[in-house]
């Protein structure tokens, strides 16, 4: 007993122990109380019996089984593909002699930014079959007959998935690449071991953490993703648990949408454990005493090949839907080229006969407002998020024993993506929406968008900042100790500087989410802080596609500059 | 139509009791603890008198689930000079949540909502006590019971059958909803899916509440009685069941459907379930989108964008002022306050407003005008019906 509480009161002294403390309440507000309160609702008197509906009778089949068997197939698919591809991806630019690898890596970052509807609409530009209706694809226009499979359902919505979150992968294992220590391969390679040895037993294990984390990232994306499913899954009635979870929720049936959200907050948790599982109880640091970069692999005659392969990829990718988006903005109808190009849309004076006299997007002042609200809250959410990403993976690794503490960091830290936007609005409405304890009420205010993005987009931040420092040997830290530093300065002046690159991809990562993404904040935007997404959503309710587009892609020219300053930020590009 | 005043009488009938329960429920539950009880006989004032509180109110906040509200705030600030309006528009879904969350909340909220889906608005925001009605005594005489309660409603919109007029040039290739269910229209025949929109589920939901009127015209399709399957409770489900069956084309939004019926150049284009007025984009889109009109038993529905006043509003009279707007003034055509939703396909609900040119009135389209109390207590089942047969 006095043991316990000695080793209690030992624990109080030290301060890392308060910051795991902090932390951890701050996930608990953030993600553990919407959780909370999502499964209250489906429990409480109003649930209507959702959980019965669900699991049970004669509903359980068409609302639980089937859709996960389609979640699992897209998430599985999506995060194993994207991860294979943005594996590829990242060696080919960082190690490789592959000749225009550097551009290759700023075009292997742009699908990210681009919306996922926009690539299901450049799938469907080249494979769209009669199925539906309507104009046909580019295939289907030649003569070729496009089976319903290549066109619909869990094959295109895979492929379209891997398509925008590959770029998860590539950002998270370019940046661990890039810290393979160069001292290492090197050694590695005086001792004769094989190129081949070299990568399975050096280069690859340095890297699983980054791997593990990408794999999770477009898992929960893939999983949580509506769009694309709806669009490409609905014509042949594949479904998933996020085409079943919206549909209940917007036809007024919200339990039991809920119900179906935490469902794939358990798949997530089980796949979550699993992963975890297989790096466990491994040490990955790879980071120790001096960095210099592995130098570049020499492919010979493969060269070519795999230059190719990788310039494929980032066409299909990145420059045909981000061209296919461009195109759309500039047709005079919508989705067809048969009524001419023209400017209107972007910078057109009102014209009655026009989108109801809707002026081009660069003509409205809202837009330039909205603008500026949209930068403001990326940047703001992204630093927020970024630094509690990276205090919960410094407090993870400095307590690596505290098991529960890693189960419960990690569970909350990942699942955000799951709660539907709507859920995880009202959530954040009903803490802060009315004055609580010494916080002021904050509806309508900054902070309570600020709030709610910094909890959706935290599996970004935790991921990334987790794949950095779980590459940083932790020797170093222990020699600094010995040099009698203490420990926030030895944080500062070792830790940080190494973890910087997968911290700037983190900040990258959920400043693009930020910009983008309107299901979280439809909630609690006023018109007080006007934002793109409002703004897009507003004209794609109304039909002006072509408007909708254009500020897409104008969200989408932030999210590549803002991927290529994080690039020019970078400490330690120098040396490169 | 006989069945339609039919069916209005049963509306009243049903509201009036209702409606006293509506008024003793906001009376008594509703308003969050910080709220002043509201004792104000909002019917009683003059419209003078109301315009003079607004004015004195200065702002009022409103959430809208179209953004023809911009227009509408223009308009209303051209008008009432002294009031500002702060207009959100979002979709319906996110508009009950927002509405319930904040009043759950007790936070700021709208003053004034103007929002579809009205089977989920009776069920979530006026049972709950979030929104309370109030028709404006200026137009309450011209309007027909079922559109001052449960909330008042100044227009209608429709999901009816629509084809393409440039492949079927001679009028509408489907004469009854039933020829749907049968080869030759198998795998062309679009809707959005009804487990994913509400509208679509009303659609859904209103062709099991017209079960008679359904079966009725399977008889005068085929010649012979209907025979349920096993399981199927009515004609309507039936007619779902067949539809789904004979490979009916879910999509994700009323867009593709419009795009798919309505694109031209197709030898063999399928028809579909979209919005009337959507045809007003023909020209600008490269559509040829024309409705069923007079299909048997009825091409689709007709519902309403209401209008309430939310339990807690902090300014209470320019949130009526500008209900009060939304209904229009008293020229043939709505005016300024109408002019947004005054749109060929949509209709009016005032019946001293005409309807806009180029589209057949309401009576001739023969849509069936949905019942947002019926609807809301049998849409729950229907959904879970439709999930069996996919």
């Amino acid at each position: 007993m006095r043991a316990a509480t000695a080793r209690g009161a030992a624990a109080a002294r030290r301060p890392v122990v308060w910051l795991a403390a902090g932390v951890v309440a701050v996930l608990v507000l953030l993600v553990a109380l919407p959780l909370g309160g999502l499964v209250r609702a489906t429990v409480g008197p109003g649930a209507d019996g959702a959980w019965g509906d669900v699991a049970s009778g004669p509903l359980a089949d068409a609302l639980l089984w089937q859709p996960l068997r389609g979640s699992l197939l897209v998430g599985l698919g999506t995060g194993v593909l994207a991860t294979v591809l943005g594996a590829f991806l990242a060696w080919v630019v960082v190690l490789s002699d592959v000749p225009g690898r550097k551009v290759i890596g700023v075009l292997a970052a742009v699908p990210f930014a681009l919306p996922s509807f926009a690539l299901a609409l450049a799938w469907e530009t080249v494979f769209r079959n009669d199925r539906v209706g309507g104009n046909p694809g580019l295939l289907a226009a030649l003569g070729v007959a496009v089976p319903d499979w290549l066109a619909w359902g869990p094959v295109p919505v895979v492929l379209t998935l891997v398509a925008h979150y590959f770029s998860l992968s590539y950002l998270v294992i370019a940046a661990a690449l890039a810290n393979v220590g160069g001292d290492v391969v090197a050694a590695a390679e005086l001792t004769g071991a094989s190129r081949l040895r070299v990568a399975t037993r050096i280069v690859l294990p340095s890297v699983a953490p980054a791997v593990l984390s990408g794999f999770l990232l477009a898992f929960a994306e893939g999983v949580s993703n509506f769009a694309v499913p709806a669009l490409l899954g609905l014509p042949v009635r594949f479904q998933t648990l996020s085409t079943r979870l919206y549909g209940a929720i917007s036809t007024g049936d919200a339990e039991r949408g809920y119900v179906l959200s935490i469902v794939l907050v358990v798949v997530a948790g089980l796949v979550l454990l699993v992963g975890n599982r297989l790096t466990a109880g491994r040490s990955y640091s790879t980071i120790t005493g001096k960095a210099t970069r592995a130098r570049l692999v020499r492919t010979g005659a493969a060269r070519l090949p795999l230059a190719a392969l990788a310039w494929a990829l980032v066409a299909a990718t990145a420059v045909v839907p981000g061209v296919v988006l461009a195109l759309s903005t500039v047709l005079r109808r919508s989705g067809s080229l048969d009524g001419g190009l023209t400017w209107h849309y972007w910078v057109g004076e009102s014209d009655p006969s026009v989108a109801q006299g809707l002026r081009g997007v660069l003509r409205d002042p809202t837009v330039l407002d909205a603008l500026g609200g949209t930068l403001r809250l990326g940047v703001v959410v992204a630093v927020c998020a970024v630094v509690l990403g990276a205090l919960a993976a410094a407090v993870l690794r400095a307590l690596p024993r505290a098991r529960a503490l890693h189960a419960t960091v990690g569970l909350l830290g990942y699942v955000p993506f799951l709660i539907p936007g709507v859920a995880l609005g009202a959530a954040v409405i009903a803490q802060f929406g009315a004055p609580t304890g010494p916080l002021p009420a904050l509806y309508g205010t900054f902070a309570i968008l600020v709030l709610a993005g910094v909890a959706a987009s935290l599996p970004f931040a935790l991921q990334t900042a987790r794949a950095a420092f779980g590459q940083v040997s932790r020797e170093l830290d222990e020699a600094a100790v010995l040099t009698g530093a203490v420990a926030p300065r030895r944080f500062a002046r070792i830790t940080l500087p190494l973890v910087s690159r997968g911290l700037a991809n983190g900040a990258v990562l959920v400043f693009v989410t930020m910009v983008r993404d309107l299901s979280v904040v439809v909630l609690l935007v006023t018109p007080a802080t006007p934002l793109l997404s409002m703004t897009t959503f507003r004209y794609a309710s109304e039909g002006f596609t072509q408007h909708a587009n254009a500020i897409t892609l104008v969200i989408a020219l932030i999210a590549v500059t803002a991927t290529l300053l994080a690039r020019r930020l970078e400490p330690g590009r120098k040396e490169s | 139509m006989p069945s339609r005043i039919r069916t209005r009488t049963r509306t009243a009938l049903a509201a009036v009791p209702l409606a006293l329960a509506l008024t003793a429920l906001t009376a008594c539950g509703a308003g969050s603890p910080a709220a002043e009880p509201d004792t104000t006989d909002w019917d009683a004032l003059t419209h003078d008198e109301l315009v003079e509180r607004a004015q004195e109110e200065g702002t009022v906040t409103v959430y809208a689930f179209t953004s023809r509200i911009a227009q509408v705030e223009a308009a209303f600030e051209a008008e009432y000079p002294g009031i500002d309006v702060v207009a959100s528009d979002i979709s319906s879904t996110e508009l009950i949540t927002r509405l319930a969350s904040e009043h759950a909340a007790g936070s700021a909220t709208a003053d004034v909502a103007y929002v579809s889906d009205a089977p989920v608005v009776v069920t979530e925001l006026l049972a709950d006590g979030v929104l309370v009605p109030y028709v404006p005594p200026r137009v309450a005489g011209a309007l027909p019971e079922e559109y001052r309660s449960p909330l008042v409603a100044n227009r209608l919109s429709t999901k009816v059958l629509m084809y393409n007029e440039e492949a079927y040039p001679d009028g509408s290739p489907v004469q009854n909803l039933w020829a749907l269910t049968e080869p030759e229209w198998a795998g062309k025949v679009v809707l959005v899916d009804p487990n994913v929109r509400g509208d679509y589920l009303d659609l859904a939901t209103e062709l099991s509440l017209r079960a008679d009127e359904m079966a009725a015209a399977y008889e005068e399709h085929t010649g012979e009685a209907l025979v349920l399957d096993e399981g199927v409770e009515d004609a309507g489900l039936q007619f779902l069941a067949d539809l789904y069956a004979n490979d009916a084309v879910l999509v994700d939004d009323t867009d593709t459907v419009n795009a798919a019926v309505g694109a031209t150049g197709q030898a063999a284009p399928p028809v579909g379930f979209t919005s009337y007025s959507d045809r007003r984009d023909n020209e600008d889109e490269g559509w040829a989108l024309q409705v069923a009109a007079g299909v048997a038993p009825s091409p689709g529905i007709a519902f309403p964008a209401q209008i309430g006043v939310t339990a807690d509003a902090a300014n209470p009279a320019a949130a009526r002022l500008l209900a009060d707007f939304l209904m229009g003034d008293d020229s043939g055509t709505g005016g300024p306050g109408f002019e947004p939703f005054y749109v060929a396909g949509d209709y009016p609900t005032r019946t001293d407003v005409e309807a806009p040119a180029d589209a057949v009135s309401l009576d001739e389209l023969g849509a069936w005008e949905i019942d947002p109390e019926a609807s809301a207590a049998r849409r729950g089942d229907v959904a879970d019906f439709l999930l069996t047969v996919q």
